[in-house]
């Protein structure tokens, strides 16, 4: 993790002198610095093609980013543009914070490639509200000089989350410091959700309708107790509690520089995504080994279910995301210039490379330059059976007490107190009617 | 009520001017109070269909304050990280300080005094990173002290961190008490300590029966003010633990952030912090009236 308070007093000092320069910014942009790339070049390419015309790019690190963004939005001071992770462009839509894409998207020639399925995530009441950057799949992803030591199995392919823990505790015994992250607690906001919770709820036992999931979707009602959520929330007990096999303050502390105490090989196992084939280096590709030099320090395996009979082999769930044009921005027509700008193909296909991002266009997904990575086509084959989050205004609450959930459990309370709190709160939110309990 | 004098009379206008400042700051005052107390008895949210649509609840937010985990956790952490930091820590080594210091004179005095100030200085975001490098794993502590003795790395932020947000705030905010105390203790006569020393008094009789009696008031000034910025702190405790691992260093001000901001729970949040102004308004009084001389 970065070390996000003097990130963010660098960016406000950034900020500051920004505005101090006697620039007068036509529009700005707010966005996370992992996708700083895309967005700067699409941006410089804007301004070549509109002399005259500005654009204030607010970067800002990732930690942290959610709040900031959220704040502004309510609190009407957003810029023009802003990234969003998908998850909550269906929470900023319906509170209508969001400006509705679909008249202008269907000016725009380039429209046509975005796949149906992954527009799904940044729409809201069949409204597009913002356009997707990428998407992602998820994996445990394994320093392999770590394996070595411990004598594991390379490649390795762990069926069970028995096998993941005793892999955990080999590593251990072998004297890494971590055996396994699985990212929980607060400061890991969505990753907690993501990379950890939801990809180990997917496989807790075999699932009949929604039962491994936080919503049951065709009812409406969020999961306020199921044995999925459970034995979740178990695993993360053996995890960080029971048999300690990892360490709580990689992934709840400030200061942890995650990824390279990852690479540096004092974390055997990380529960992470996509998107780390370049971010354990740098997120926008720049100065990342070559791809062989990479594969020589990690490798990945699938995410197991947890082995109980009838149960998938493999997890797996999507994410990403998106920039949407603020529903107050006093001219969304060249607001939109920007995005188009941002999104042309030119642009979009050399940051998807570079980066490694799972495309979200046909034609670049198509696009030889794409086609040749081994790396995508190897994560491609998990984006076949995957699924997404439940993107409904709510669900970043609901995020938000699953983290809480995990964060207790690091505290050391038991399984049964912390699904508890969670039901009531659940039922503080929403209302007992919207809170069913799956036996 | 008495008559004005004659010169306020003539001045009202001037006067009027004078107060706008003022007038100002108490209606920006009781404008956010009067908000902070009508978002908590609604169940008002930054995003989603509650910050639209939201609803009067009552005390709901205030009852769930002792229902539902988090708050008391976290006051008990923030009672913990005020008493040992503010109350034991900075006043208890800011009067050992300025009592030895003062027999000290010339370069050394000075040197110790600048040590001392530098961390009441210094912004807490670098405190926050100094005392990263100092504790963790990698830190000064690990390298130049207990790896060389042939023991293997500590990460005393990730296995401690209240001890370490502590032990960080006690060194960051010893200063205060220290020039109060110093003042205090320059205040007390020299005939009065050598009357007692005559008499027999042996040191620790001085400090307990003559000193501290003399300086009580500025005892209870300086609890008064580090225990209102300690309970209430933010900056440090977030910047270097972020209130984790777990809640372990979760004080209130930082549950009521994550609430407000991170769950976006404004009306919740709002409960939060009401609940934290009444426990410092009790604390307040308690110490205000120890401010009385006795009778």
């Amino acid at each position: 993790m970065l070390k996000r308070h003097l990130m963010a007093a660098a960016a406000a000092t950034a900020i500051l002198a920004g505005a101090a320069a006697p620039v007068l910014a036509d529009m700005s942009i707010e966005y996370n610095e992992s996708f700083a790339t895309l967005v700067e070049n699409g941006v410089k390419n804007y301004e070549a093609a509109n002399p005259g015309q500005k654009v204030n790019l607010i970067k800002l690190p990732s930690d942290g980013y959610q709040d900031r963004v959220a704040l502004d939005l309510s609190s009407g001071s957003a810029p023009d543009l802003i990234m969003v992770d998908s998850f909550l462009v269906a929470e900023y839509a319906g509170t209508n914070y969001l400006l509705p894409l679909d008249d202008m998207l269907k000016g725009w020639d380039q429209f046509q490639y975005y796949s149906k399925g992954l527009l799904d995530v940044a729409s809201y009441n069949g409204k597009v509200y913002a356009l997707p950057t990428d998407t992602d799949v998820r994996m445990l992803w394994y320093n392999r000089a770590d394996f070595a030591k411990a004598g594991l199995p390379d490649p390795w392919t762990p069926k069970t989350w028995d096998d993941v823990l005793a892999a955990a505790q080999k590593l251990k015994d072998a004297g890494v410091p971590d055996g396994w992250l699985i990212p929980a607690g607060k400061k890991a906001e969505e990753a907690a959700t993501m990379q950890g919770f939801y990809m180990a709820m997917l496989g807790a036992g075999a699932p009949a309708g929604d039962t491994n999931r936080l919503r049951v979707r065709d009812q409406d009602k969020w999961i306020g107790d199921s044995p999925a959520i459970r034995k979740t929330l178990q695993l993360y007990h053996d995890v960080y509690v029971d048999k300690k096999v990892g360490l709580a303050a990689d992934t709840d502390l400030d200061f942890a520089p995650t990824n390279k105490a990852f690479l540096d090989g004092k974390i055997g196992i990380m529960a992470s995504g996509s998107w780390e084939n370049s971010c354990l280096w740098d997120c926008n590709g720049v100065n990342v080994p070559s791809q062989a030099d990479r594969d020589k320090i990690v490798a990945w395996a699938p995410w197991p279910g947890n082995g109980e009979p009838g149960n998938k082999a493999n997890t797996n769930i999507s994410g990403g995301w998106t920039i949407a044009i603020s529903a107050k921005a006093p001219d969304p027509a060249n607001a939109f210039k920007v995005l188009t700008a941002i999104f042309d193909k030119k642009n979009f296909l050399d940051w998807t490379v570079a980066g490694h991002r799972m495309a979200v266009r046909t034609d670049i997904a198509t696009d030889p330059a794409y086609t040749a990575d081994p790396f995508l086509a190897k994560a491609t084959e998990l984006a076949k059976d995957t699924t997404g989050r439940d993107t409904v205004p709510g669900y970043a609450k609901v995020s938000a007490l699953v983290q809480q959930m995990t964060a207790e459990i690091l505290d050391g309370k038991s399984v049964d107190d912390v699904v508890k709190e969670y039901n009531a709160a659940l039922v503080d939110e929403f209302g007992a009617d919207k809170v069913v309990t799956i036996k | 009520m008495a008559q004005a004098s004659p010169w306020l009379r003539s001045a009202r206008g001037p006067m009027i001017l004078a107060m706008l400042p003022a007038l100002l700051l108490v209606a920006a005052l009781i404008y956010f109070t009067a908000w902070a107390i009508t978002y908590s008895f609604t169940n008002l949210e930054l995003t989603g269909p509650n910050s639209l649509n939201w609803k009067w609840i009552g005390f709901d937010n205030y009852v769930r304050l002792f229902t539902r985990q988090g708050f008391l956790g976290s006051l008990w952490v923030t009672v913990i990280f005020t008493f040992f930091s503010a109350i034991v820590g900075q006043s208890f080594f800011g009067f050992v300080l300025a009592s030895t210091l003062r027999r000290l004179h010339g370069w050394r005095r000075v040197s110790v005094e600048v040590a001392i100030m530098l961390g009441w200085l210094l912004p807490d975001i670098v405190a926050a990173f100094l005392w990263q490098a100092t504790a963790s794993d990698i830190g000064f502590i690990n390298t130049l002290i207990i790896q060389p003795l042939g023991f293997p790395a500590y990460n005393f932020v990730a296995n401690h961190a209240l001890a370490v947000v502590i032990i960080a705030n006690v060194w960051k905010g010893t200063a205060w008490s220290y020039l109060l105390f110093s003042a205090a203790l320059d205040s007390i006569s020299r005939e009065i300590l050598e009357a007692a020393r005559v008499d027999g008094a042996t040191g620790l009789q001085r400090v307990w029966l003559v000193i501290l009696p003399i300086i009580r008031s500025h005892i209870a000034t300086n609890m008064l003010f580090i225990t209102i910025w300690t309970f209430t702190y933010f900056p440090l405790i977030y910047a270097l633990t972020g209130g984790g691992p777990g809640s372990q260093t979760e004080v209130l001000s930082i549950f009521m952030y994550h609430q407000s901001f991170g769950v976006g729970k404004l009306g919740y949040g709002s409960a939060i912090s009401l609940a934290m102004v009444m426990i410092v308004g009790v604390l307040s009084v308690f110490y205000l009236r120890q401010l009385k001389e006795p009778k």
